[in-house]
This record gives structure tokens, C-alpha cells and sequence, in this order.
């Protein structure tokens, strides 16, 4: 009997050894590179592989065929480059398995609120001698650093800046008749006329007035913008590197107790709001089911090129003032770089990006990069309208500024009031600091129960959200 | 391979070269056992008192994962509403199966139909299911269940969103689907009851209910304590249900400690933390299969 | 006429002798009824993913009915290509056939030695094997997971054919099988001259069609079905399967109507394959008695 005992325990140990020795490969493999790149100050050019994680998916042709067009500039630049188109479409339950196994592309995109839990996870590249190198580290925008940046290092660079503002469809304002005499859509100044607009437009076209998200974070992130603009902050930097919560302050009481009545009083809000996330949001806006959606300046090809809107449907205006005042929430899509890349890699990353004129350079391949991009837009209905300025180089700036006009596709006072807003001062606001995705999350449960409930207790949901998120800053900042 | 008349010695005591045969023959099996079922519990613990950067343990650091754990808002929320789940499918996808197998058995016409039609949600996909059935409990008047009720003049109502129902509705579905295989057990322990102990209950002068409810009833009774604890256990790992058909909601309303996990892993890469959790849910199962167990040898 | 088939009735309270009571003859129409009311509930929600695929988006969004106004076939064929589901039932075909062979063999093995074999110390392992039952392996999905990145062996379907060697359900269900045997015949074989795996492939494995044609069949469809571990494999590899493509249809661009076509795709053939075994399922699933 025990020595059955034995062997089966020795069983066991084979299998947590072998178990065990696989792991010592894998960092064998993740290490090997790293040593790679001390000892490459080697004469000769060594042949480098881009993997471009950032390669169209394969419906797009349009959009290869202007990638295209960079490889082959890009190969006449750097011969000892072989690029590989690898398109990878980030999403959380596939990105561990793949990096893990040593196949995440050398760049690719990836969402607004990934960075800092990829750095944590070390998945991610230190490329701050990179961007050091180069300069780029001064020019890029602080606040869009400040989101790619643990203890001073830097993890990726960013596509675009983006504001949130509210997109309208113009179709159904058109349908509800609000719209002025040239045809522009009579946009909600204030929260309070957000409501009646939203109303109005129900009762006209029977269509959702406003597509509000309550499944999943991005209903918090949205909700925060609202929050800002009833006088809340939501989350408060003790300067001591703790935070105090502050979920429950008046202003943001009063914020949460307007969508309820959007939900209960006005009635305006799609069938489902706990069913909508930041794609079902597009899919309503562009559909024609929802009149408005709060979304930024970086996503007008998602009502568009990929729900059908025609691109002179589409307008956006400001975010609404409120009775605290006007933000919009500002933040930034960033490339990073797989962990296994080496300083050559990235250096040949980060030059692809400068042809594509996505970086601080305004070389005339840049230009000639962000002239294609802009003329696959055109073609595709996707409007072409300024960016955030991502980077603060000048000469960058001045030349996007001339190829927006060039390739304008667009009436620019579709989009007047939301370039007002976002360029007068303070009014671009970071997301709030403290751990923001637990906060949303805490935020989207209490919209769940007010959506759900006409006799929520708004003031007690958000008391035990913030003693909620509380418990979580302190458990996670202590002094 | 050794030849046969090597196992033809005699086998008593010792460690003999054919149970060595014998244990190769299932070694590969063993391996894949070990390495699919039972080294993962153990690792679960190993995982859950490391510190992680993504898959990379980083350093040791004792009971920091559960205290965490059940420190964190959802824990409760996700701990209570598994124990409502169970709760519900006992009321629920407990008690139907044995209803069905026992108005089954009583028919003659279509029984076969009956058998096949009750067993066939069981064929359906389990992922398959769940989005079915998001479809019947749309709110709004285009979700399934609403247009029947809008034929029989009942307003629309908002099914999964309402908290009081999330987890019965859900529950429903799940006895959808498994209702018609567990019933097919009931039925096959209700074939083996012998004809005279009804005919002995008749003279005795015992009425058709009374038949159900003194020789079906406990002719079934072990089949069903069996079933009763393998449903419970299943219950406890309920994950898709939630994912797909409300994300956990309405306000946590629907969270399950499986799916905690879920997000705890393969949401925010914290393996550890969804370890830890794992740990819990086995020392959960583990207690109550004991306290079954002890209750089942009492009463016998 | 209705009733006189009843004096034939084997199972259940109601006998024979019973019939001539009104009562009861009611008693056995709503019996009837109520049966018709369940297997009309059982199977409707299948029937309706068939008669709403045929609506298009407007209407399934718009109008307020069960039935279709046109049964257009054809929208099942554009919906297919466009949704290039040709390649996820490769990928579900390529996944299921290779849980099959690895189920049977070693299930197979494992239960052989258990149940026949019977080596010094097989106890313990029985043991394993129905704690194993009971301690659901979903449980250790993170440890599990964690462990096929370590071994490198995610991203292919390898790790997913070889889970099916490992499933408890199957290995009593066969071990139960193998244990009513005659020992003499096994006897006979090794005096022929068999070794231990001779004896398996060649007595064993004809004698026991019935049992691995069951065995099978649950496998092919659980394996067709399975979706959180080959989800955590397969998702993003171009080797998604049809559970994980409907899955993902769900928050895709993929309008409501193409996801229930996806949804009856994903439901068609474990239906053909219960049209056709509808026997050996609904036995095996009585006999087994331990449900997975």
C-alpha cells in the first residue's frame, strides 16, 4: 500500500516537473532576446522582423492596400527589415495566451483602459531610450505620456488623442424636426435640453433619444463625464499616494439622479441600456435606433464605414454644459510593443510609424503616410476631421491641420461646437486617477440598479459604491 | 511488451512485474488525469499564494490573495447569489425532472415522442441555449416572451433586468435544458418497479395517488439524492449563464463565484487572485460533499 | 380504442385495472395533454431560432411576431458565406474527431486496467478517478490554463483532444461495461498467447461496440458543445470553433437575425446526429445513471 502511495506521489512530482520545466523554457525564450540586444552593437545590419500587429483585418482591403503602400516605402528605407503583417485585434481573453506563448506582434493597438494593467503584467515594452533617442519623449503630449508611464518609464506611443462629445444622428433629428434652417441639427446646449432634445426626438420617431451604456466599464466612463459636468469629482489624490473615494458627493448625486430620470421621468433611453456596450452604442447610433451617444472624435468610422450612416448624417457637438460646468473626458489610443522586442525592433516600429505619419516628425514621408491615410478615409465615407493633438511638435501639427483641408469630406459645422468646446481652456479633463476601472465598475453596477428600479435610492447605492471603492484604494495605497 | 505468461503467475502480496505492465498500460491515461484534473488543484493553491506578473510567479506572499479576495465588494455578492442559484434549482430543476418522469411513465400514446422531445434541449449546445434564451427574455416588445404575452394582453416585462428574477430565470433555463436527461434516469428507475407491488397497493385498497406517493416516490428516493448532490455541484459552476445573458448584473445581481473567477483571470490577468478564488470553491464543494455524505449514512 | 392500449401498460400507478373509473379516464387525457404542453415547451424554442433566421433585420427589430412573412432560403446561404462558417465547422470537425480518438483510447486503457487488469493499487486510483467526478475540473480552469501557456501548448488544438483522455464520466461508464464481462475469455486470450494490449485491441474492443458507440456520441456532442477551455485555446488563432464563433458573433457587427442563423448552424448537427441515434442517446443517457 505505501509503496503504491510512492508511486503514485512520484507520479505527481513528473508531472509538476515537467510542468515546471516547460515554464523554464518559456524564459528561456522571453530572456533571449534581451541578451540579444546587449551584445548587438555587431558591424553588419542583422536582419530584422517587424511584426505589424497593426495590419488592417483582412475585409479591409482598402485599407491593406494603403499599408501596402508604407511596406513598400518602408522596404526601400530600411532593406534589413522584413515586415510581417501579423493583424492582431486586441481583446483580453486572447492576449495572454499569445504574448505568453511569444507571439504577440512587435506593435499593435490596444484599448484606452489596457496600458497600465499590460504594464503591471509586464507584457509590454520599456520604450522610453527608444523614444529617448529620438526626441519623441519631449514631444509627445504630458497628459497622453503621463497614461503610457510607470515610474517614469514609458510603454507605447499614441494613435490619437480623442475627447468625448456627443454624436448625433442627423437623419432622426431631421425625422423629429430639429434642425435650423440650413439643415444643422439643433444640438442639446445643456444636460437639461439633452433631455427635452432626447425627448422630442422619442416622441417624433419613436427611437431612442440617447444610447446610454449600462453592461460593462464604459457605462462608468461615460457616466463620469456627466458627473464632471454637475460639479463631481469622483476620486481624490491625497498627494501622500493614497486616494480618498468620492462617489457620494452631492454633485454626483444630483448626476445620477438625471439618468434615472432619463430612464424614468423622460423615457428616452434604448430598449436595453444593461445590454449596451461601446459597440452596440455605435451600432444604435448608426442604425438609426438612438439619436445620440456620447463617443469621440477618434471612432467617426464606427457610425459610419461600419454601421452604414451616410457620412453627412453624422454631426457632433460638445459635450453638455451642466451645472458644474463643462469637461470633456480626454484621453488617448496607444501602440505598444510586445516585451520580447529588441531595441532594433522597436526602432523599426516606431520608423514605420513615422511613414505612416503617426509620429512626431514631419519628414515628407510622414506626410506623404498621412496624406494616403486621409485619401483611404475619403473613399471609404469615413469623415476626415482634425485629430487630438497627440504629439506637440508644430511642424506636425500644421501639417495635418493642411491635409484635414485638403481632404475636408465633410461640412465642418457638423462639428463646430465640439472643436469650440475641446480647444477652450480647461475644459479636456483626464480620467480620474485612483483605480479608474474599478471605479467604473462600482459606477456602471449603481446605473444598473437605477435603470432597472424607478424607486432606487440613489444617495444610499452610491454611499455603498464609494465605502466599495474605498475599501479597494485602501487596500491597494497604503502609505 | 510482455508476453502474456508472465501474467499468468501468481498474484498474491507482492509487487509483481504485471501489475507494472498494468500500471504502464494506463500510465499515458494517469498522465493525462494528472495533468488535466488533479495536478491543477494543487497548482491552484501554489498559484494562490504567489504574487504574478501575468502567468510569472513573482514572489510568495502568504494569505494576501484571499484576504484581498474576501475583502473585494463583488465576493459577497458572488457568494451569496451562487448559494441562490442552488437554492432556486432545487425549487425549481430539482423537483421538474421527477414531475415529468412520473407523468411520462403514466402515458402510453406518443411515449416515445414524449421520451425523445424532452431529451432534445439537452442535445442543444449549451452556448447555443444561453443566446436562445437571451432572445426570449429581450425586455422590450420584440423580446420573445413579450410578443406571447402582448397575444394574451400582458404588458411587456423586463425579465433578466429585474433583479428579483435574474437568477430564477436563469435557472429556468438551465432546467430547459437538462430537465429531459435527468428525467429519462427517473423514468428508467421507475420501469424497474414491479408490477405487483402496485397490484399488492391496489388490494390493499390504495388510490392512484397514493400508489405515487408510497411506492414511485421512494422507489426513486436514492436515485434522487444522487442526482440531487451531482446538481448541486454542477449549479456551483455556473459561468456561461451569467456571462452571456447579463454580464452579472443587474447590479451584481446575477454575479457567480465562477464567474469572478472568470474575470479575476481572464478580464484583468490576475491569475493568483482567480486561483485563490478556485481554492475556495473546491473547499466549498469539498465541505459539501462531506456534509452529504454524512447526512446519506445517517439515515441508513 | 384510445384506452384499449392501455392494458398493456407497463409502467407507472395508473394500471390496467384502473380503467373503468371516468376519473381516471380523465386523469390519463390530462396526463396526455400536459405531456404534449412539455414537449411542446422542450422543443418550441429551437422551432422559433428556425422561423425568426428567415426575418430580416427590420423586421425582426420592428414587428411584433412569431411567424416569418417569407420563407426565403436563400438567406441562410448568404449568411453562411458572409459569416464564413465553413471554416468554424472545419475547425468544430478537426476538434471533434481528434477528442474522439483520444477519448476512446484512453478512457479506454485507464478503465481496461481498472476494471479487468486490476493491478496492485488500482484502488487508489479508482478513487481518484470518482473523486474526479465529483470535484468538477472547471474549478481549476485558471491552474489549468496557466499551466498549457507554461508547457507552450496553447494556440493549438492539442491540449483540447488530449482533455478528452481525461474524463472520469466516460472511464466509469466503460469501466462498468468491462467489469460485467466473463473472465474467461481473457483467460483464453492470454493462454492463446495475447499480450496485455492484444487482449485490449482484439477481445476487448469488439466486445464492446455497444458501449464506445455511447460513449462516442456523448463525446461528439459534448466536444461540439465544449466552449470555455477551447475558447481560452483556440479564440484568435484562426482556429475558432463554431461555439466560440457564435460566442463572439453575439459582440460582433453580425445583426441579430445572422446570429440566430449562426445559432441554428451551431444546433443542426448534434440535431442529426439525435435523428438518427435517438435511440442508443436517450437509453445511454438512462443506463449511465451518472450524469456528466
Amino acid at each position: 500500500m505505501k509503496r503504491l502511495l510512492c508511486l503514485l506521489l512520484s507520479l505527481v512530482m513528473i508531472m509538476s516537473l515537467t510542468v515546471g520545466c516547460g515554464k523554464e523554457t518559456t524564459e528561456d525564450a522571453t530572456s533571449t532576446p534581451q541578451s540579444q540586444d546587449t551584445s548587438s552593437p555587431t558591424p553588419e545590419p542583422e536582419k530584422v522582423v517587424l511584426k505589424l500587429g497593426i495590419w488592417p483585418e483582412p475585409t479591409l482591403t482598402d485599407d491593406i492596400a494603403v499599408h501596402e503602400g508604407y511596406v513598400e516605402r518602408f522596404n526601400e528605407l530600411y532593406p534589413n527589415v522584413e515586415v510581417v503583417p501579423a493583424h492582431y485585434k486586441y481583446a483580453t481573453d486572447t492576449f495572454v495566451p499569445m504574448a505568453e506563448a511569444g507571439n504577440c506582434p512587435t506593435i499593435f493597438e490596444t484599448w484606452f483602459t489596457e496600458p497600465q494593467k499590460l504594464i503591471a503584467g509586464e507584457f509590454i515594452a520599456d520604450i522610453t531610450d527608444n523614444l529617448k533617442a529620438r526626441g519623441w519623449d519631449k514631444a509627445m503630449n504630458p497628459s497622453i505620456r503621463e497614461l503610457l508611464s510607470k515610474d517614469g518609464r514609458i510603454y507605447g506611443t499614441p494613435r490619437d488623442g480623442y475627447a468625448l462629445g456627443i454624436m448625433l444622428n442627423v437623419e432622426l433629428f431631421e425625422e423629429a424636426g430639429l434642425v435650423d434652417e440650413n439643415g444643422y441639427p439643433l444640438y442639446p446646449k445643456t444636460w437639461d435640453e439633452l433631455a427635452e432634445t432626447a425627448k422630442k426626438i422619442k416622441d417624433a420617431t419613436g427611437q431612442a433619444g440617447l444610447c446610454l451604456l449600462a453592461k460593462d466599464n464604459a457605462g462608468g466612463w461615460h457616466w463620469s463625464n456627466i458627473a464632471w459636468c454637475f460639479g463631481a469629482t469622483l476620486t481624490i489624490d491625497n498627494g501622500d499616494g493614497t486616494f480618498t473615494a468620492n462617489l457620494n458627493s452631492p454633485e454626483a448625486i444630483a448626476a445620477m439622479n438625471y439618468v434615472k430620470d432619463l430612464k424614468w421621468k423622460y423615457d428616452v433611453l434604448t430598449a436595453d441600456p444593461l445590454n449596451e456596450d461601446w459597440g452596440t452604442g455605435f451600432t444604435a447610433l448608426g442604425t438609426g435606433t438612438a439619436a445620440m451617444y456620447i463617443a469621440a472624435n477618434d471612432a467617426v468610422n464606427q457610425p459610419t464605414q461600419v454601421n452604414g450612416l451616410p457620412l453627412d448624417k453624422l454631426a457632433m457637438c460638445a459635450i453638455p454644459e451642466g451645472p458644474g460646468g463643462q469637461y470633456s473626458l480626454f484621453g488617448g489610443t496607444p501602440y505598444v510593443f510586445a516585451n520580447n522586442a529588441t531595441y532594433e525592433e522597436i526602432e523599426a516600429a516606431l520608423n514605420y510609424l513615422e511613414i505612416m505619419g503617426q509620429a512626431p516628425v514631419a519628414s515628407d514621408e510622414a506626410i506623404a503616410g498621412m496624406r494616403a491615410g486621409a485619401q483611404n478615409k475619403v473613399a471609404n465615407g469615413v469623415p476626415v476631421i482634425p485629430r487630438f493633438p497627440s504629439w506637440i511638435d508644430q511642424e506636425v501639427l500644421d501639417a495635418e491641420a493642411k491635409i484635414i483641408e485638403e481632404f475636408g469630406n465633410v461640412d465642418t459645422n457638423m462639428y463646430q461646437s465640439y472643436f469650440d468646446a475641446t480647444k477652450s481652456d480647461g475644459n479636456l479633463r483626464m480620467e480620474e486617477p485612483g483605480l479608474t476601472q474599478d471605479m467604473y465598475a462600482e459606477i456602471t453596477k449603481v446605473l444598473q440598479a437605477v435603470i432597472i428600479d424607478p424607486d432606487a435610492d440613489v444617495e444610499a447605492l452610491l454611499n455603498k459604491a464609494n465605502e466599495n471603492y474605498q475599501s479597494l484604494l485602501d487596500q491597494t495605497f497604503k502609505k | 511488451m510482455v508476453k502474456a505468461n508472465t501474467l499468468n503467475r501468481n498474484n498474491k502480496t507482492k509487487f509483481k512485474r504485471q501489475d507494472l505492465v498494468g500500471w504502464l498500460v494506463m500510465l499515458p491515461s494517469l498522465i493525462l488525469f494528472a495533468f488535466f484534473v488533479w495536478e491543477p488543484l494543487l497548482e491552484s493553491i501554489r498559484l494562490s499564494l504567489y504574487s504574478a506578473k501575468g502567468i510569472r510567479l513573482q514572489e510568495f506572499v502568504g494569505l494576501e490573495n484571499y484576504i484581498r479576495l474576501f475583502r473585494h465588494p463583488d465576493f459577497l455578492a458572488a457568494f451569496r447569489n451562487t448559494f441562490l442559484y442552488i437554492f432556486y434549482s432545487l425549487i425549481i430543476g430539482f423537483m421538474v425532472p421527477i414531475v415529468m418522469a412520473v407523468l411520462i411513465s403514466e402515458t402510453v400514446h406518443l411515449k416515445s415522442f414524449f421520451r425523445v422531445g424532452v431529451y432534445f434541449p439537452n442535445m442543444v449546445p449549451g452556448m447555443a441555449t444561453i443566446m436562445m434564451w437571451s432572445f426570449f427574455f429581450r425586455p422590450g416588445n420584440t423580446g420573445v416572451l413579450n410578443i406571447l404575452l402582448s397575444k394574451v394582453g400582458i404588458s411587456p416585462q423586463v425579465w433578466l433586468n429585474n433583479p428579483k428574477w435574474t437568477i430564477p430565470l436563469i435557472i429556468i433555463t438551465m432546467t430547459w435544458k437538462s430537465a429531459g436527461s435527468t428525467s429519462l434516469i427517473y423514468m428508467a428507475g421507475i420501469s424497474r418497479i414491479s408490477s405487483e407491488l402496485y397490484e399488492a397497493a391496489t388490494i390493499d385498497g390504495a388510490g392512484i395517488w397514493q400508489r405515487v406517493r408510497h411506492i414511485i416516490v421512494p422507489s426513486i428516493f436514492s436515485l434522487a439524492k444522487t442526482l440531487l448532490i451531482l446538481q448541486i455541484i454542477s449549479v456551483f459552476q455556473i459561468l456561461y449563464e451569467p456571462l452571456v445573458m447579463t454580464n452579472g448584473g443587474p447590479n451584481n445581481a446575477s454575479i457567480s463565484l465562477m464567474m469572478l473567477t472568470y474575470n479575476y483571470a481572464f478580464r484583468d490577468f490576475n491569475y493568483p487572485m482567480g486561483a485563490a478564488l478556485s481554492v475556495v470553491i473546491c473547499a466549498i464543494l469539498i465541505v459539501l460533499s462531506g456534509i452529504y455524505t454524512k447526512l446519506t449514512k445517517d439515515k441508513e | 380504442m384510445f384506452f384499449k392500449s392501455y392494458s398493456a401498460k407497463k409502467d407507472g400507478a395508473i394500471r390496467s385495472f384502473d380503467l373503468h373509473s371516468f376519473r381516471v379516464k380523465l386523469l390519463i387525457i390530462c396526463i396526455v395533454v400536459i405531456c404534449a404542453i412539455i414537449a411542446f415547451v422542450c422543443l418550441f424554442p429551437t422551432v422559433w431560432v428556425f422561423l425568426a433566421s428567415f426575418k430580416d433585420i427590420r423586421e425582426f427589430r420592428r414587428e411584433v411576431t412569431i411567424f416569418p412573412s417569407k420563407f426565403d432560403f436563400s438567406v441562410f446561404v448568404k449568411t453562411w458565406n458572409d459569416l464564413k462558417f465553413i471554416k468554424y465547422y472545419i475547425n468544430s470537425l478537426i476538434m471533434v474527431v481528434g477528442c474522439v480518438i483520444c477519448s476512446v483510447i484512453f478512457n479506454g486503457l485507464i478503465a481496461y486496467v481498472l476494471g479487468i487488469l486490476k493491478p496492485k493499487g488500482h484502488q487508489i486510483v479508482t478513487g481518484l478517478v470518482m473523486w474526479s467526478l465529483l470535484i468538477p475540473s472547471t474549478t481549476s480552469i485558471v491552474a489549468l490554463f496557466v499551466n498549457v501557456n507554461r508547457l507552450g501548448l496553447s494556440r493549438s488544438f492539442i491540449p483540447i483532444w488530449l482533455s478528452y483522455g481525461a474524463n472520469a464520466f466516460i472511464v466509469v461508464l466503460y469501466k462498468q461495461y468491462f467489469e460485467r464481462m466473463p473472465a474467461d475469455l481473457f483467460e483464453a486470450a492470454k493462454l492463446d498467447g495475447c499480450n496485455v494490449l492484444q487482449v485490449f485491441l482484439k477481445i476487448l474492443v469488439p466486445l464492446s461496440t455497444p458501449i464506445i458507440s455511447v460513449a462516442t456520441i456523448f463525446t461528439i456532442t459534448a466536444a461540439w458543445s465544449d466552449f470555455l477551455f477551447p475558447f481560452l485555446i483556440l479564440n484568435g488563432t484562426g482556429k475558432e470553433t463554431v461555439m466560440i464563433a457564435i460566442f463572439s458573433f453575439r459582440t460582433s457587427n453580425a445583426t441579430d437575425v445572422e446570429v440566430l442563423r449562426a445559432i441554428l448552424f451551431s444546433i443542426i448537427p448534434p440535431t442529426i446526429l439525435f435523428l438518427i441515434f435517438q435511440k442508443q442517446i436517450t437509453d445511454g443517457a438512462a443506463a449511465g445513471a451518472l450524469k456528466e
